[in-house]
């Protein structure tokens, strides 16, 4: 792994950075194997045991721009660039052009640095990295591995810093590792809030979409729950004496429960229970409706089976 | 005597497994006759075997030996505790493979338990007994109603009531199911929950037959009585799904009983005392007398019921005299007692004797309702889950799809898809 920076700089990252580079990679991956031709793959392959053995392998590369003041780098937007296969380069004339226009509408922005897809930085990504350096000085590396790894809990994105470390005898840039923070403004709360709960676009019908409004909230709530549960352990041992007390830290936690709404009233109780009890027969009613109408089909069948003088009614014994 | 011996180690022999247990069914089946004739047998060869690993031989041992005439006293309490002992260690599985044995054998258990007057000993052993027997709870056993009626005489109502909280989906014989829900009705009287009496007893009342049996007679009777204590009104009619044998037949044999529920209706106390008191004989033929009773003093609280219904305030003088109490004392009496039972909401004011009649204050929001709904969504689920399965094997009934068959033929003649066979061969 590579070692932590030493520039002092921080940096922030905007969510936006992450749409943009995993759309993109979402995009070209399902445009190189597209569902239906991927049936196909699967069937004219048998010997490939799953269907993701496609060209894993393929990275995205684009440019990310933003704005430094003093120690603080903020990354704000990318964009994408296509890599050069022959000379292993990014397009430059294409960057350039785009660098322009970006100026145009943010005169504040300027390149910052550059950012692939993929598990870990290589060799080859140096000599892309060299090549930026004489836009910005110190480019920043912005790698995201796409590999989706349930039991991660951290985002899959790290930042990559360039220093010159003497190895043999001859002083080499190599990556080393910078740490992040993600920074939002209020608008881009908003929007990454509503691509993260995109329904199907076939808009179902209203069962999946309820359902799937409602796993949303659930999913929302439990991560809450474990958050609030992992500061109240780390409260409980401060307070035990196991870990020094932090009183930074305990300011933190005392302002985001003032910031929390007070839910301990009596008139919340009161008023949680009857819409809770609503709700309960509501479902008991659709319940007694349902059983309602399976009685009401074995009571027909069992008629029509056990029934000892049959209702001859106006039928003609002749066809 | 040897072919006791030879038996005796074989079922030592294979009481272990599944596959053991039939081919030893098999030989204790065939030994059976063998058994009966050998005079030697003594319940002490029954030591050798252990009731709970070799049940079945037990069993069959057991059957033998104590299926004989009238014993003396020493004898039958012994027999009676060595069953005991059986029953309560005995192997569920190795029971069912001779369920029909084991029934006969705990009938034959109770007859002795009640000979001996004692039926309090009989009580816990049938109560496992019928656990075991069961293949499921939904299955009613030909065990039950014994249970039932052992409880009843020795009076634990609360040991009988908990066989009753099953719901009961499968019957093999029509006598169990009238015996089990007379009984049942019994208990629940015993223990004063009239509401579930009143589903038991109409659930005999309404059951298919095709002449009136007596079972279905003493239901009645005690139904109507029920209904009045319970509900308050009285219909002469039976309801609409009573079979027809039961609707002409049933009230011509209960004519004391329809009086009292026509007087009843009526609402005036004096005139359903002495309907009361001029069939007191028949009352007490039937032992009805104290549900009779019971009945004449549930009379004050309807008459205070229909009260709320048609006054906000009144004075305990004015209930005592339309409900024709004897002073405004009594009255005070049987309102606190409702209001303790929960049957009227009210609040008496003792200076000046006024009671107020208020609403159901029940909000519906309580924490104790959420589990209260919780526990009867539960209920609805498995009834329609339960209905669901009824219904799947309705519709592959023979009868019904041949039914069925025949009524599509007539109405799509001219389309010939789908024509389903008249008769089914099997």
């Amino acid at each position: 792994m590579a070692p932590s920076s030493s520039s002092g700089l921080t940096f922030k990252l905007h969510p936006l950075v992450m749409l943009n580079i995993s759309d993109h990679f979402t995009r070209v991956k399902t445009q190189l194997n597209p569902p239906s031709s991927s049936c196909s793959n699967g069937n004219n392959n048998p010997s490939t045991g799953d269907a993701t053995t496609l060209p894993q392998d393929f990275r995205v590369y684009g440019c990310v721009i933003g704005a430094q003041k003093g120690r603080t780098v903020e990354i704000f937007n990318s964009f994408e660039l296509l890599l050069d296969p022959t000379t292993d380069t990014l397009d430059r004339s294409f960057l350039e052009k785009k660098q322009e226009l970006y100026q145009k509408v943010f005169p504040n922005f300027y390149i910052l640095g550059w950012y692939s897809t993929g598990s870990d930085a290589n060799e080859s990504d140096m000599n892309i990295h060299k090549a930026l350096m004489d836009i910005n000085e110190s480019p920043v590396y912005v790698l995201l591995n796409p590999a989706i790894n349930h039991a991660q809990k951290d985002l899959p994105v790290t930042i990559y810093e360039s220093e010159f470390h003497v190895i043999d005898g001859i002083p080499q840039p190599i990556f080393v590792n910078a740490s992040y923070t993600i920074e939002t403004v209020e608008a881009e709360r908003i929007s990454v809030d509503h691509v993260a709960h995109l329904k199907p676009s076939d808009g179902g019908s209203a069962a999946t979409q309820l359902a799937a409004h409602l796993t949303g909230i659930h999913s929302a709530i439990k991560m809450l729950n474990s958050r609030i549960r992992v500061l109240h352990q780390y409260l409980g041992a401060m307070q035990k004496g196991d870990i020094p007390c932090d009183n930074s830290l305990l300011r933190q936690v005392a302002s985001l429960l003032r910031s929390l709404p007070a839910a301990q009233s009596e008139k919340f109780n009161e008023d949680f229970l009857m819409e809770y009890n609503d709700k309960l027969l509501m479902s008991y009613l659709a319940m007694i409706t349902n059983c309602t109408s399976n009685m009401n089909e074995v009571v027909d069948k069992f008629n029509t089976a056990y029934e000892r003088n049959s209702r001859r009614g106006g039928r003609t014994p002749f066809m | 005597m040897s072919s006791t011996e030879n038996l005796i180690t074989s079922i030592q022999g294979l009481s272990a497994s599944s596959g053991d247990l039939s081919a030893l069914h098999r030989i204790l089946k065939g030994a059976e006759e063998t058994l009966r004739a050998d005079s030697d047998l003594q319940l002490s060869t029954l030591d050798q075997l252990d009731p709970s690993k070799h049940s079945l031989g037990y069993l069959y041992l057991l059957d033998v030996l104590t299926c004989g005439g009238p014993m003396s006293k020493e004898k039958a309490s012994e027999v009676v505790l060595l069953i005991a002992r059986f029953i309560t260690s005995c192997d569920a599985e190795q029971i069912r493979l001779a369920s029909d044995k084991f029934v006969s054998l705990c009938k034959g258990f109770k007859d002795r338990v009640l000979e001996l007057e004692d039926p309090l000993r009989g009580v816990a052993p049938l109560l496992s007994a019928v656990r075991k027997v069961q293949v499921s709870t939904k299955r009613l056993t030909a065990l039950h109603p014994d249970c039932l009626q052992l409880c009843l005489q020795a009076k634990c109502y609360k040991a009988g009531f908990s066989i009753l909280s099953d719901d009961i989906l499968e019957v093999d014989q029509p006598r169990d199911f009238y015996l089990y829900c007379y009984y049942g009705g019994m208990i629940c009287i015993g223990q004063k929950k009239f509401q579930k009496a009143l589903e038991l007893l109409y659930n005999v009342v309404t059951a298919p037959m095709h002449s009136v049996n007596a079972i279905a007679l003493e239901a009645y009777k005690k139904y109507v009585l029920v209904t009045l204590i319970h509900s308050g009104q009285f219909s002469v009619s039976l309801p609409k799904c009573a079979s027809t044998a039961a609707q002409r037949h049933l009230k011509t044999w209960s004519i004391p009983y329809t009086e009292v529920g026509n007087c009843y209706n009526e609402g005036k106390i004096s005139e359903l005392q002495a309907v009361v008191v001029a069939h007191s004989s028949d009352f007490e033929k039937d032992n009805n007398l104290g549900l009779v009773k019971q009945a004449v003093s549930s009379l004050y609280k309807r008459n205070i019921l229909r009260l709320t219904q048609k006054y906000l305030t009144l004075s305990l003088q004015d209930i005592a005299n339309m409900v024709q109490l004897a002073n405004a004392k009594e009255a005070e009496m049987h309102v606190l007692q409702m209001i303790q039972d929960g049957q009227i909401h009210a609040l008496i004011n003792q200076k000046d004797g006024m009671v107020r009649f208020l609403e159901d204050p029940e909000q519906y929001k309580t924490s104790e309702m959420i589990e209260v709904m919780d526990s009867v969504i539960q209920r609805t689920i498995m009834l329609s889950k339960n209905l669901i399965a009824m219904d799947e094997s309705l519709s592959c009934d023979p009868l019904y799809l041949g039914k069925v068959g025949r009524e599509r033929q007539r109405y799509d003649f001219g389309e010939d898809f789908d024509t389903v066979p008249q008769k089914f061969s099997m």
